[in-house]
């Protein structure tokens, strides 16, 4: 449910924390979650994205879900910055968090800007980040093509951690056609296998949207199925390389993150490696048979010869 | 903890005032949810205002929403109303231990313990919910999605640690019945091929009356429930 609620927000307005006195400038809104509004804020020269909530418990339970990974192998550079609460002129209080402001573009505009040549190393990144999360205890959850920004050089970074669940929770937050249980392919039940699921859609989601949103539309619930969405990735030519690792995502049979990494990590440099090496057999081939033939014309001769010695 | 859920697409007209049931509901500690399905806005203004009222009485949440949108909605309000159900045991908790009357005057940082407990107890504690669907001739069109709303929740709540259970009802009766049970208390939907075979679908719309008799099975179970416990003890349930 999407909490809407006007803002007095304009360039310029400032927001001042209660409890730690901290300013910050408005510049403009970034986007907008399931448990509210992310406006990018400047405070001494340096930019944030701040989250600002209506309802104190589900903001709240973000920020427990971002300092328990704060305290883990995620924290390369602490993502949450600060938290307080919000008087607004009207007397309305308001909860907030900022974290570091990450410039960059989604995934699906990354790729049409850059290029596709750079998908295989948007995907590793991701799943790198992923697999960080599933070791510390943790998954993502709601992860889709609005939740991620790309930086520079494929630089990956997940954002809105609305979702984020321990392993062994029910799932806190997620959409639709992400949804392993809306595919019927599992539980919701928080595990590592949840997210690679969601992952392995959102490559469908990149290549194929339009296709994906119908096959969401038109299939009955009970017909929704992993054939379906892998019958859809066969369709998907920039997907071939990759058919085996996504029917093993869908089906939740990497035991995590990293393994999952790893497999794609394979891939990407396999493909170099077998482009290149696809070449080299189609001269080899010419030249065994050459070889070939003229070691069974020498043998023939060889024979020939040897009879006719004989005689 | 214990909710109704109540998806209909229009006013009620015989019996009882459901605002007056949903009270009553309230009363017995069972928050009351209502989706008004307008498909087609058949419900007009005073449906719409109904099915509000009946949802600030129940102490729960209402929401307005196409078919299509069910599953989401409804998984999204059972959440939502077992958190508030919580968070309203929390703070009246603050309100007798600190003098706080709401989470929201906590420093951010003790703010975030007690969200912590009360995530943990969302996860935890013990749920029914018990759904109950207008099956009046205009929700004919509507059942299936009705149907796929109730699995997906089933889903959402076996995700849960606790112990999650749903009953479906559903109103009017093919004899004149103010309200049917057609699933009695379950954790799963394994087997059960169709929730809603065959119903003779009249025109009244006795919300009201329908809703009380919920209510009742509530207690009725309940009972049953401590009678059961105190013979056998409580994993045979």
């Amino acid at each position: 449910m999407t909490t809407s609620f006007k803002l007095p927000l304009k360039k310029g307005s400032v927001i001042v924390g209660k409890w730690k006195h901290g300013h910050y400038r408005v510049e403009r809104l970034l986007g907008e979650g399931a448990n509210g509004k992310v406006i990018l804020v400047s405070k001494d020269w340096q930019w944030y994205a701040l989250k600002i909530g209506q309802d104190a418990v589900d903001l709240q339970s973000e920020i427990n879900a971002l300092k328990a990974l704060a305290s883990t192998s995620m924290a390369r550079d602490s993502y949450l910055k600060d938290v307080d609460d919000w008087v607004t002129p009207q007397g309305k209080e308001l909860p907030f968090y900022t974290m570091r402001y990450v410039k960059g573009l989604d995934m699906s505009a990354y790729l049409t800007q850059h290029g596709e040549d750079w998908f295989p190393l948007l995907g590793l990144n991701l799943l790198r980040s992923l697999g960080e999360l599933h070791q510390a205890g943790w998954i993502f959850g709601d992860l889709k093509l609005e939740n991620i920004i790309v930086g520079q050089y494929g630089d990956v970074e997940l954002i809105d951690f609305g979702g984020a669940t321990q392993i062994g929770k029910g799932v806190k937050q997620f959409t639709e056609i992400y949804d392993r249980g809306y595919w019927n392919c599992g539980s919701r039940t928080a595990d590592a296998q949840y997210d690679l699921f969601s992952f392995a859609v959102l490559c469908l989601q990149l290549f194929a949207p339009r296709k994906l949103h119908q096959l969401s539309k038109e299939l009955l619930p009970q017909n929704r199925s992993i054939e379906e969405l892998m019958e859809l990735a066969k369709e998907t030519p920039q997907l071939a390389p990759y058919l085996k690792w996504l029917e093993q995502a869908f089906s939740g049979s990497f035991k995590h993150g990293k393994e999952a990494a790893s497999a794609w990590r394979m891939l990407a440099h396999q493909r170099r490696s077998l482009a290149k090496s696809k070449k080299t057999p189609r001269w080899l081939k010419v030249m065994i048979a050459i070889s070939l033939i003229s070691l069974g014309i020498s043998a023939s001769l060889y024979v020939l010869d040897y009879a006719g010695l004989l005689k | 903890m214990k909710q109704i859920l109540l998806i209909t697409d229009g006013c009620s007209n015989v019996g009882m005032s459901p605002i007056v049931a949903a009270a009553h509901a309230k009363s017995e500690g069972i928050a009351v949810n209502v989706v008004g399905v307008v498909d087609h806005g058949e419900l007009g203004e005073y449906g719409a205002s109904e099915i509000h009222e009946i949802a600030r009485a129940g102490g729960g949440l209402s929401r307005l929403v196409q078919a299509k949108e069910l599953a989401q909605t409804v998984q999204m309000m059972t959440r939502k109303t077992v958190v508030q159900t919580i968070q309203l045991a929390v703070q009246r908790e603050l309100q007798s231990v600190l003098g706080n009357d709401s989470i929201e005057a906590l420093p951010p940082e003790k703010r975030g313990e007690v969200v912590k407990v009360m995530d943990e107890l969302t996860e935890t504690s013990g749920l029914q919910v018990a759904l109950l669907i207008d099956a009046s001739a205009s929700m004919r069109p509507k059942l299936a999605s009705v149907e796929e709303a109730i699995h997906d929740l089933m889903l959402s709540l076996q995700a849960r640690a606790g112990k999650s259970e749903i009953a479906v009802f559903h109103f009017p009766g093919s004899k004149q019945e103010d309200c049917v049970l057609s699933l009695d208390w379950t954790t799963h939907l394994k087997g059960v091929p169709s929730i809603f075979p065959k119903l003779h679908m009249s025109g009244t719309t006795p919300t009201g009356p329908a809703l009380m008799k919920v209510v009742e099975h509530f207690i009725e179970s309940s009972s049953q429930r401590k009678e059961m416990d105190g013979m056998i003890g409580d994993d045979v349930i």
